[in-house]
């Protein structure tokens, strides 16, 4: 590989957003070079082989938000994407129950009637709402939030368009549209359904990776931003990527490529190297220094200006605003290898929703619960899990006959408490060893031979997410997803369309709008932004 | 049958302000009270000892000014500092925007302290602008509507004015959480923790839940002075009720409405448990939306409306307890005569205490606000709101329930005061269930609902609802679950009068 | 491992789903509720002309059942639904809307008087949530029949003798009356088809019997089994409407603004408004006068069926689209049912047009064909009405 000190373009990080600014820009012509700490791309969406002949997505593990303008402008199954979507899930209860849920309309309302009848028919206007909420705010994924203290004209043309979307909703939508943007997951359900288990079941979604409950206003937005997604036209669909979620990263990456990108691996940033206010370059850990007039930072804000830039090259309230902004570690995971399938013994046979996600919290109040402890820095007694054996619909995951499961655990701090210190440094091997102890024996309401199953299994802590990945905190949204940190106050007020107080120095992941989620969204909108800056239009549905 | 042109239903705060007003702009008004006397539930008492509401901060001028009560209430107001409780000694005296610790040394965050003041003040009287009027929309007279936007602009104008980093920074702190804001400007402890009090005060929400500086602002909308009014609760609703009185308005106590009439989709009046029918073609009911719906007969309502109405979220999680004292207890270098006590050592403290709320338990620690109304007295009351005291407590609020909740109250407040258990000669409790019976306000909540986003503004106290008009033609709402709340403001009932005679005009 | 597929997914037999398997030939089912229902047994024509002939034999049991019984529940369904059914008297059954608060019509169906207090509900729409927050602070029961109650529509000039046949004397009977004819078994004079027939309803488990009964009876009426297809032709010729074809049912769309209101289509006399408050009604007295659209029934020129086709003004302006439409064998015309926008609406105008695609052999083609509004339904045989019935 041969590598030309001077770009037009630099891109700090190869998550999927990282990769998919870098990729609008090559298209555009640009010469851009990505730079990344690992020796493989893809941050958090990566599929690892940690033991041979398994293939885990180790981090984030199923796709749904992944803007399809995005798959089409950068033609990604030309470089072998497929997404298969799956078929639904379950929440099992603790004396031999569950709750299933199906994609099949009828058999859906049949499985709610068994648990409660009302709650079958109100699930329609559950699901009306929030399908109305989809459909309002997709449009806006790839646009620019409008910055609403400035005259502008395209500030004011995005307000302009904010204000009739919403004056187009009429006065009672527009009612509960505001409604449903503040209140919580729980309290949103609570007027729904009166069914514990039909309520566990649906609430996870509102505190997936977020420093919140249940019962926490503005969690209904959370629930939305994981269904806001879909998969070929059907909204709230989430399904498998082939080949892992590395194989998002990795036909972007190959489309990059394509069009004349370069990506440096094992090449992490220590300095974002500037003059005069303006961004010249990076500078690597190892000492390497490329040049290019703008760079574009994949890595979450503080990352980016609290270590990364010196703090005189930032106006102080900027670094201030920085620094409040809020990334909470709250996940972790467990990957794991099993030797086949386990059982569960409360499912019938052949159950389409095993080949789903799979829950065990029986109740709003249990999940409310498991926030409690993760805010005095203790893993949840009882944490939320989302388990899926992707390898049932995925050939290529696990070897014949055996399978891999991917567990996402919320809640767990990022700042242990250990006596009485809190911090990332406390997630030693027995704190870890604890963990996996504890999402085990919740897993086992499900699947009680799990233990047995086990070949190989990866603990993932947030501290080491962090440390791995990049992320602060381990937090999977490059920063928690509240009103007061989302669309035009993301990251911070003033500066939520990707540049930043240093000129050329951009921002294009989680950290920015519209958020978290593989949805390569802020890489393509940050594309758009750097591309305007030279005055030049991007092309594609994303534009 | 008597015949008035308008009702007002429940002299409270809210109701006392409307009925002035409407008297005062030439109606023949008839007010209405359950109870023997006015007051509502500011002014329920749970026995001989202070009323629920100790302390006023929100009163509103606009109210004082549209009643004719002059440039000052006719009623004492001593202006409170604050004694953020600490447990190791350290406690710390605010006034306004100075704090600084009891021993007269210089607290370490007494800078980020002012500037959290002067900033949420200018915050607060920005959405008190907001708060003097009606929310935006409902079908309103051209004029009115008028009024309404010109108000608006001037809101945009003076946030504008502010410069741009600070609009956009309202813009999002407005939206934020307590416990991050305050703890981004200062460490944790009783100041932080005294912040974050007043944040959740009366609210089901904890310090951490998002939304709670909205409430904090709105505290702050005359500069977050809390005040005594000398004479207690009594003397300020015995100011409403001359007002009233002045004005010609009927008080009618120890009445109940048993039903609101209508006729053809249109109010008629009231009749009462009596059976005595008064007539008028407007109605104010500032009984909770709920009950004033069952008063006027649900088939009046359509469905989606009885909906919201039942998904209104108010449940009170403050008890009232007042102490008997020995005498007035003593702390060094602070003059508790003219102090508000506040234990909430940190703001975790705080967000601690709210956690057993969520599941129907009492706070084993609980965030307590203390006051000695009548600080002379020889053996004096101490008056406390104890946060958290859930209205749907597990098991129910039996006697044994009370009492160990008097009890919890005294032992915490003896982590900072340890003289104080000795001084205790008897204790008078109050729990939300008891309010909400007493009063019918649901949940015993002091703002008849939840303020949060949810429930706000034109989603007060339901989407479509928002704008005092409820129902058949000629009902209003005019309690605290309208815009903007409750909290001895007297806004809402304002609001009310206002838009009731405007659709007459 | 093989993927297996999920017993638990899928369509489930209906009451008489072995009978109806019997019979069908053509094998044709649809899902109507969560039931196999069938589309047609044999062929559409011949059912059809059974209905118009002899007489016809469909399972109605998917259709949603609700019974709302108790003092206050008079109180409630007329605070829920638009007509006053205060006037509707014990044995008699009413066809009615229901709207939300915003006058949008949420579904449509009829309305049992059993009893002074005792009612039951049959609609298209899954009701239950609905009926319970209707029923909320009344003195009112709700129970969700719809998997206890089975129901068969027997329609067609011969249906009165075939029960008489089967020893069930419905002579008394007029236009939507009712009675409980045996224990267990009640009859109603009603019917999606605009001729003679009666809704025959009883126990789950005992429809079967009831089936073979009437199958029995029928054998020298010519009855006939028949699906869907052949009673959707039925109910455009009588006029009626389908909910999710010819209105969205308000509480199931996904997309704002597709409610319509009974003016829109053209069931304001269904809404009586001096009856006192119901849902909507202050909406309505806003929305009477100013409907955005208008249903219409068209006969539209030449022989093939448009649904869904595009309507224009002087084949020019889009004003509208046929919901349903479909070539009357009975009334030999090309019937429609559409929705046209409003001014054009109540100009009653002669130039509408619709745009139609035909595909002949492999040939695409477009055509404007001229549209002719008409007034009543398209078919309405004095045999639906007359008391004592005929029985041929």
């Amino acid at each position: 590989m041969s590598l030309n000190a001077t770009y037009d373009v630099i891109v700090a990080g190869a998550g999927h957003n990282g990769l998919t600014a870098a990729a609008y820009l090559a298209r555009a012509g640009r010469k851009v070079l990505v730079v990344e700490k690992n020796d493989w791309i893809g941050g958090a969406a990566v599929s690892r082989s940690l033991h041979p002949g398994w293939t885990y997505s180790n981090c984030s593990y199923v796709c749904s938000l992944l803007r399809r303008e995005i798959v089409r402008d950068l033609d990604l199954p030309k470089y072998g994407l497929q997404v298969i979507p799956y078929e639904g899930g379950a929440t099992f209860t603790r004396d031999g129950d569950y709750f299933a849920y199906y994609s099949d309309h009828h058999a859906l309302h049949r499985e709610m009637a068994r648990h409660s009848r009302r709650d079958a028919d109100a699930y329609q206007r559950y699901a009306q709402a929030v399908m109305r909420q989809c459909r309002f705010i997709r449009p806006f994924l790839l646009r620019d939030a409008p910055d609403p203290a400035s005259l502008r004209p395209r500030d004011l043309g995005e307000m302009a368009y904010l204000v009739k979307k919403a004056h187009g909703l009429g006065p009672r939508e527009l009612g509960e549209t505001l409604r449903f943007w503040t209140m919580s997951i729980g309290d949103f359900l609570d007027e729904h359904f009166e069914n514990d288990l039909i309520k566990a079941h649906l609430a996870g979604s509102g505190i997936i990776g977020t420093g919140l409950g249940v019962y926490s206003p503005g969690t209904a937005y959370v629930l939305l931003h994981h269904y806001m997604g879909d998969i070929d036209g059907g909204i709230g669909a989430w399904g498998f990527a082939r080949g892992g979620m590395g194989a998002i990263s990795a036909a972007i990456g190959a489309d990059f490529e394509a069009h004349g990108g370069t990506i440096l691996k094992g090449a992490g940033v220590e300095k974002f190297l500037t003059k005069d206010g303006r961004v010249t370059g990076v500078a690597l850990e190892d000492g390497k220094v490329f040049k290019a007039p703008v760079v574009a930072s994949n890595m979450d804000v503080k990352r980016t200006f609290l270590t990364h830039v010196d703090a005189g090259d930032l106006p102080p309230e900027f670094t201030r605003a920085v620094e409040r902004f809020k990334i909470r570690g709250s996940s972790a995971k467990l990957n794991i290898a099993l030797d086949r399938m386990p059982s569960f013994p409360a499912a019938p046979a052949h159950a389409s929703f095993l080949r789903g996600d799979l829950h065990v919290s029986q109740s709003l109040s249990e999940l409310e619960r498991a926030y409690d402890d993760w805010k005095a820095g203790r893993v949840s007694a009882k944490p939320y899990i989302d388990m899926l054996i992707p390898s049932q619909i995925d050939p290529t995951m696990a070897p014949t006959g055996a399978h891999m499961m991917t567990v996402f655990v919320q809640y767990a701090p990022y700042d242990l408490a250990q006596g009485s210190t809190r911090s990332g440094v406390n997630w030693d091997d027995a704190a870890r060893r604890q963990l996996a102890d504890c999402v085990l024996d919740q897993m086992s309401v499900a699947c009680p031979d799990i233990r047995e199953r086990i070949v190989h299994m990866e603990v993932r802590c947030p501290a080491e997410i962090e440390r791995e990945v990049g992320l602060t905190e381990g937090n999977i949204f490059q920063g928690e997803l509240t009103f007061d940190q989302l669309f035009f106050n993301r990251p911070v007020p003033g500066w939520s369309q990707y540049d930043s107080p240093i000129k050329g120095l951009y921002l294009c992941g989680s950290s920015a709008h519209p958020g978290g989620g593989v949805m390569g969204a802020p890489g393509a909108n940050a594309a758009r932004a750097i591309l305007r800056a030279d005055g030049v239009r991007m092309k594609g549905y994303a534009a | 049958m008597t015949r008035f042109d308008a009702i007002v239903i429940g002299a409270g705060v809210n109701g006392l302000v409307a009925a002035a007003l409407l008297a005062r702009r030439g109606k023949k008004v008839c007010l209405i009270e359950a109870a023997r006397h006015a007051g509502g539930m500011a002014g329920l008492r749970p026995g001989e000892g202070p009323a629920l509401a100790h302390l006023v901060h929100n009163l509103s001028p606009a109210v004082r000014r549209d009643l004719g009560l002059g440039r000052d209430w006719p009623f004492a107001l001593t202006p409170l500092a604050t004694v953020a409780l600490a447990e190791d000694g350290r406690h710390v005296v605010v006034d306004g925007p100075n704090a600084k610790l009891a021993d007269g040394t210089a607290h370490p965050f007494a800078a980020a302290h002012a500037a959290l003041t002067e900033r949420l003040t200018r915050y607060g009287a920005l959405l008190r602008n907001m708060a003097e009027t009606a929310p935006p929309g409902g079908g309103m007279s051209g004029i009115a509507m008028m009024r309404q936007g010109l108000r608006f602009a001037r809101t945009g104008l003076s946030l504008r004015a502010m410069g741009k980093p600070e609009m956009r920074r309202f813009l999002q702190v407005l939206l934020s959480n307590a416990y991050d804001l305050i703890l981004d400007e200062m460490s944790d402890g009783p100041l932080a923790g005294l912040w974050t009090a007043d944040a959740v005060r009366g609210a089901a929400l904890g310090p951490r839940s998002p939304g709670t500086v909205f409430s904090l602002i709105y505290r702050m909308g005359h500069g977050g002075i809390v005040s005594r009014p000398e004479g207690g609760m009594e003397a300020v609703i015995a100011a409403l009720e001359e007002a009233g009185r002045k004005a010609g308005c009927t008080l009618r106590t120890d009445t109940r409405v048993a039903r609101i009439l209508t006729e053809g989709d249109r109010v008629t009046g009231v009749a009462t448990e009596a059976g005595e029918i008064l007539s008028a073609q407007v109605v104010l009911s500032s009984a909770a939306p709920l009950t004033t719906a069952r008063l006027t007969g649900l088939d009046h309502f359509d469905i989606e409306a009885t909906r919201r109405l039942r998904n209104l979220r108010a449940r009170g999680t403050v008890a009232k307890v007042n102490l008997k004292l020995a005498r007035a207890p003593a702390l060094p270098g602070v003059d508790l005569a003219s102090a508000r006590m506040v234990f909430a050592p940190s703001a975790e403290y705080v967000e601690t205490a709210f956690n057993p709320s969520k599941y129907g338990e009492m706070s084993e620690a609980p965030v307590i606000e203390a006051v000695m109304p009548d600080p002379g007295a020889a053996s004096p009351w101490l008056s406390l709101l104890v946060q958290y005291a859930p209205a749907d407590l597990d098991g129910g609020w039996t006697a044994a329930a009370r009492d160990r909740l008097a009890q919890i109250a005294t032992r915490t407040l003896a982590r900072a005061l340890p003289d104080l258990p000795g001084l205790v000669t008897s204790a008078e409790v109050m729990t939300p269930d008891q309010i909400g019976a007493a009063t019918g306000g649901p949940g015993g909540h002091w703002h008849q609902a939840e303020l949060t986003f949810d429930q706000m503004l034109t989603l007060r106290p339901g989407n479509g609802m928002g704008h005092y008009a409820f129902g058949p033609s000629g009902l209003y709402l005019c309690g605290a679950a309208t815009h903007p709340g409750g909290d001895v403001m007297g806004l809402s009932g304002r609001n009310a009068a206002l838009r009731a005679l405007e659709d007459r005009a | 491992m093989s993927v297996m597929t999920d017993p638990k997914v899928g369509l489930i037999p209906g009451p008489v789903h072995d009978r109806l398997a019997a019979l069908s030939r053509s094998q044709a089912w649809y899902g109507w509720a969560g039931y196999v229902a069938p589309s047609h047994l044999d062929s559409m024509e011949f059912e059809y002309f059974a209905l118009r002939n002899q007489a016809s034999l469909f399972d109605v049991s998917p259709m949603h059942k609700y019974r709302i019984t108790g003092p206050g529940a008079l109180a409630m369904l007329n605070r829920m639904v638009t007509r006053d059914v205060a006037k509707l008297r014990a044995g008699r059954v009413g066809y009615t809307l229901w709207c939300d608060e915003e006058g949008m019509v949420i579904d449509d169906g009829t309305l049992f008087r059993l009893g002074e207090d005792d009612w039951r509900l049959c609609c298209q729409e899954p009701m239950l949530d609905w009926l319970m927050e209707a029923a909320w602070g009344f003195d009112a029961k709700v129970t969700d029949e719809s998997h206890d109650i089975a129901g068969l529509s027997l329609q067609g000039p011969c249906a009165f003798a075939i029960l008489e046949a089967a020893g069930l004397d419905v002579g008394h009977l007029k236009p939507f009356d009712l009675a409980e004819i045996e224990p267990g078994l009640t009859v109603s004079r009603t019917g999606f088809t605009g001729d003679l027939g009666y809704e025959l309803w009883t126990a789950w488990d005992a429809a079967p019997a009831l089936w073979d009964r009437l199958w029995e009876a029928g054998r020298h009426h010519g009855l006939r089994a028949i699906g869907y297809d052949a009673l959707n032709l039925a109910r455009i010729e009588a006029g009626f409407l389908t909910a999710g074809v010819d209105f969205q049912p308000v509480l199931s769309v996904e997309r704002l603004h597709r409610g319509l209101t009974p003016f829109e289509l053209n069931l304001g006399h269904m809404v009586h408004f001096d009856k006192g408050h119901f849902n909507g009604r202050r909406a309505l007295i806003r929305a009477r006068n100013t409907p955005r659209s208008l249903l219409m029934r068209l006969d539209v020129e030449g022989f093939k069926p448009a649904p869904g086709a595009l309507i224009y003004h002087r084949k020019k302006r889009e004003i509208g689209h046929l919901s349903s439409g479909i070539w009357s064998p009975t009334a030999k015309c090309n019937i429609a049912l559409a929705h046209v926008r409003m001014p054009y609406a109540a100009q009653r105008p002669a130039n509408l047009w619709a745009e139609i695609y035909t595909l002949e052999e492999g040939r695409w083609a477009t055509r404007m064909v001229r549209l002719t509004p008409v007034k009543g339904p398209f078919f309405a045989p004095p045999r639906a009405k007359a008391t004592p019935p005929a029985r041929l």
